[in-house]
């Protein structure tokens, strides 16, 4: 958890010290189309675009505790959105991508109105619903090329696609750290998170932050949406749209700790490396979901702030988890 | 075409009915129910593949098989849902969700993209029953789903058992402090419920195809029928189940089977925006 | 007069929970209400507060009606509460618990943690101020109760049974930092069943049943006052008195 009481007792630390590790991966993320092979662009490009889902999902189900499982929703409008915008009425990119976004936090707005109103279980099987809904729309409507998806035309500079990529990310990342870990907004996300009754008695006015909170959340899957579109060239509703697209944002999330900065970079990082690892020396493309299936009933039961949590908590000693695991199954 | 519709629906009540069951008493919304139907479906290709024989004679077994699965993964769920967490159901929604995953993700991993399906001496053939001619199957799947329910029905409403698991589904505290062991309760509840999933899916195995990703449909289903009937709420599934195959039927002929879902969608989530406790408001 | 409600009258399906309240509080006194249970105490603080609309009847607040407004919008106008059962946000400190409340006074977050370690003093938690809530006891939790409802900086407080649990030496405590409170120009409602501390804190006190005011006057008349006895302890008592 990074709004912790260690903000208050942190040992001063120079701040150049601080920043160092922040600055190498900085570095790191700037040079590498420069020095890598194509195959790594693509895959380092991947990885930042499902670090940014996933960090916009956690703005929503991490903070503010509301687990949207339609996420994917977003995405695959900004996709729809960017290519027929361009195909269409020859946007151009940036345009598009920003016109996606928009749409997209205003279909937030739409929906989250009345679905926000709903408690825990309520919201995630609604917002799943609305997930598949707006897939199936897309699977019929024509201007979307219906189940046939749309082609789009290939800008094909690969690096251009890794800065884009990189800058969106960037900036979800920014918003996060300066909008909800140092800004009043933040605090109270994690007080309707932590008990919204007692939020709206100290003034926190629910409705309109939880609104805020969503439509933000929704607004860089939709940019990246976009990109992705025109960086693969060919859209699906089943490829941009479909649940494990919100199954994925969850899943990082999750894994790599909610409710904080890192964790989802953290948790994207983790799951697309053991994706092409497994990928890599099974051959085999599926076996990963398993472990991963795995991973998160373990952190589900024993690390539920993820891996950032892992990190900064104490680990069990393995007599305390061989107790804990005595616990769980005494009858 | 209605009565085809009120025949699947009858199947898919004993999904609702495990599932909703699952919600009232435990307060668990179990994502991987879709995935138990899978794995029913699968167990039963598997030993009709390597025992031969009707794939209906292995229904008890099957029934064990997972009741017993459930059993044992119980006291983890419990554990998911029960102590300091901050939010005991979302935990809980979590956890399921990863255990969907993986039993999808080991479905995949063994069987891959094909897609199988198992027959049985009912498959293809058809039933008179006065002036109707209804496919065999199909009608014994929806007799298959009302016995089920009435087993239930009876198991819940005149049995001590069932009695206590209504008490712990409307009050647990209160439940816990008459002596019900809310924590064992929540394990027979939950393995029968694993154990009638299953069963169930080892029909809707021979009905409809079988392969890794037909989870999805069938926790769709049960989501929209347990919405429908109001969370926890066992009588109003029947109903919503019925509801949900007549639907189906109506709006594949009238409207174009390509709208089937999006009207299911669409109705459950006006639903949950409308009447979030369900259509008879009986819901938890 | 801070503090007005007309003729209140809220239901739950086909039980009445406050039936025809009307109950008027003076500025910087303090007020307790009393009554057996499930007379209504708590939802007439629900009433006020703004997390149940009644069915009919009025709220007035300083002059202003407040019926129907959202709770976070009463807790603007100046109406704190504190939960009976302690509703702390859990994964925060207790800092950060207060400075959550302080939100709405303060211009700043800077500010807001000022004035957050101003009230943890005041409650003497300040020693405790960047533990996790996890880690703190019951007594603190109550305390950290109190502190986030004066972090709304309010001129009525609403405080619905703080001292249920707390042990006499940690009632006494109570007691002395609402003493405290009151000499700060705020007015206190106070919903106890502990009758000590009622007849020692309060300049008048309602007594409720059933939803309904059965008597309000100063503490020395209620205790002698027929129809509480009768409530409290039944027919038999109050015709023995």
């Amino acid at each position: 958890m990074e709004l912790q009481a260690s903000k208050a007792q942190a040992v001063p630390v120079p701040s150049v010290w601080r920043f160092t590790p922040l600055g190498l991966l900085l570095v790191i993320c700037l040079i590498l189309p420069w020095l890598a092979s194509p195959l790594w662009i693509r895959i380092a490009t991947e990885v930042l675009m499902w670090a940014g889902l996933a960090q916009s999902w956690n703005i929503i189900g991490g903070y503010t505790g509301y687990l949207c499982f339609g996420h994917g929703a977003f995405f695959g409008l900004g996709s729809y959105v960017t290519g027929l915008m361009m195909v269409n009425l020859g946007w151009p990119f940036g345009i598009g991508l920003l016109f996606s976004g928009i749409l997209a936090s205003l279909l937030a707005v739409i929906i989250g109105y009345p679905t926000l109103r709903l408690r825990g279980a309520y919201f995630a099987i609604a917002t799943w619903a609305f997930g598949e809904m707006v897939r199936q729309i897309a699977t019929i409507l024509d201007v979307t090329g219906g189940a046939f998806g749309l082609q789009l035309p290939s800008f094909l500079n690969l690096r251009y696609f890794y800065y884009v990529m990189l800058a969106v990310t960037g900036l979800t990342y920014l918003t996060t750290h300066f909008l909800l870990e140092r800004a009043r907004f933040g605090y109270k996300l994690l007080a309707i998170r932590e008990h919204e009754e007692a939020a709206e008695m100290v003034g926190v006015d629910t409705v309109s932050i939880k609104m805020k909170a969503f439509a933000l959340s929704a607004f860089f899957p939709g940019v990246l949406g976009g990109i992705y579109a025109y960086w693969v060239t060919y859209i699906h509703p089943d490829s941009v749209l479909g649940a494990q697209l919100t199954d994925f944002m969850v899943v990082m999330a999750f894994l790599g700790g909610i409710g904080s900065l890192w964790g989802p970079f953290l948790g994207a990082v983790v799951v697309q490396l053991l994706q092409r690892i497994l990928w890599l020396f099974w051959g085999e493309g599926t076996f990963y979901l398993v472990i991963i299936g795995v991973a998160i009933c373990a952190v589900v039961l024993f690390i539920p702030n993820g891996l950032i949590g892992l990190m900064e908590s104490r680990f069990l000693s393995p007599r305390e988890a061989v107790s804990q695991l005595k616990k769980t199954f005494k009858w | 075409m209605l009565i085809d519709g009120l025949l699947i629906g009858g199947l898919i009540i004993v999904v609702g009915i495990g599932f909703s069951l699952c919600f009232g008493v435990m307060h668990i919304v179990d994502f991987a129910v879709g995935e138990w139907v899978m794995l029913g479906a699968y167990t039963g290709y598997i030993m009709v593949r390597y025992f031969g024989h009707d794939p209906m004679i292995y229904l008890p077994i099957i029934f064990l098989i997972f009741c017993g699965v459930g059993w044992m993964i119980y006291p983890l769920i419990y554990r998911a849902v029960s102590g300091k967490r901050h939010n005991p159901v979302i935990m809980g929604l979590v956890f399921t969700f990863g255990l969907s995953i993986l039993a999808k993700g080991g479905a995949l991993s063994v069987w891959g993209y094909h897609i199988q399906s198992i027959t049985t001496w009912l498959s293809g053939k058809s039933i008179s029953i006065g002036v109707l001619t209804i496919p065999a199957l199909r009608f014994a799947g929806f007799v298959f789903g009302i016995l089920v329910t009435i087993l239930f029905m009876i198991f819940l409403y005149k049995t001590k058992f069932g009695i206590i698991i209504r008490a712990t589904a409307q009050d647990r505290d209160t439940a816990n402090l008459l002596g019900a062991d809310v924590r064992k309760i929540g394990g027979l509840v939950y393995s029968l419920y694993a154990g009638v999933t299953g069963m169930s899916g080892v029909l809707i195995g021979t009905l409809f195809s079988i392969h890794a990703a037909m989870g999805a449909k069938y926790c769709t289903l049960a989501f929209f029928v347990v919405v429908l009937a109001g969370m926890g709420y066992v009588p109003g599934v029947i109903i919503a189940a019925l509801g949900l195959g007549l639907l189906q039927s109506f709006v594949g002929v009238y409207i174009g089977g390509r709208y089937t879902l999006v009207a299911l969608f669409m109705v459950m989530y006006g639903v949950l925006l409308i009447t979030p406790k369900g259509i008879l408001r009986r819901g938890i | 007069m801070i503090l007005q409600s007309n003729d209140l009258v809220k239901s739950f399906g086909g039980v009445t929970a406050i039936n025809h309240l009307s109950l008027t509080v003076e500025k910087g006194t303090v007020f307790g209400i009393i009554g057996p249970n499930g007379s209504g105490k708590t939802t007439f603080f629900n009433l006020v507060n703004g997390v149940y609309t009644p069915d009919s009847g009025r709220v007035t607040f300083d002059g202003k009606n407040i019926t129907g407004l959202r709770p976070h919008r009463i807790a603007e106008l100046g109406i704190g509460r504190t939960f009976q059962i302690p509703a702390p946000f859990t994964k925060m400190t207790l800092l950060e618990n207060v400075m959550v409340s302080t939100f709405i006074r303060a211009s700043s977050l800077k500010e807001s943690r000022k004035m957050a370690w101003e009230i943890l003093e005041l409650v003497r938690l300040d020693d405790k101020g960047n533990t996790q809530v996890a880690n703190v006891t019951l007594e603190d939790r109550k305390r950290l109760e109190l502190a986030r409802a004066l972090g709304t900086k309010p001129s009525l407080l609403l405080l619905d049974e703080v001292m249920a649990g707390l042990t006499p030496a940690e009632v006494k405590g109570a007691i002395e930092l609402i003493r405290s409170l009151r000499t700060r120009e705020l007015t206190i409602i106070v919903v106890e069943h502990i009758m000590d501390v009622i007849l020692s804190l309060c300049d008048r006190i309602a007594v409720l049943d059933y939803g309904q005011k059965i008597a309000e006057d100063i503490p020395d008349q209620i205790v002698n006052n027929k129809e509480v006895i009768r409530a409290y302890l039944g027919e038999r008592y109050s015709a023995r008195n």
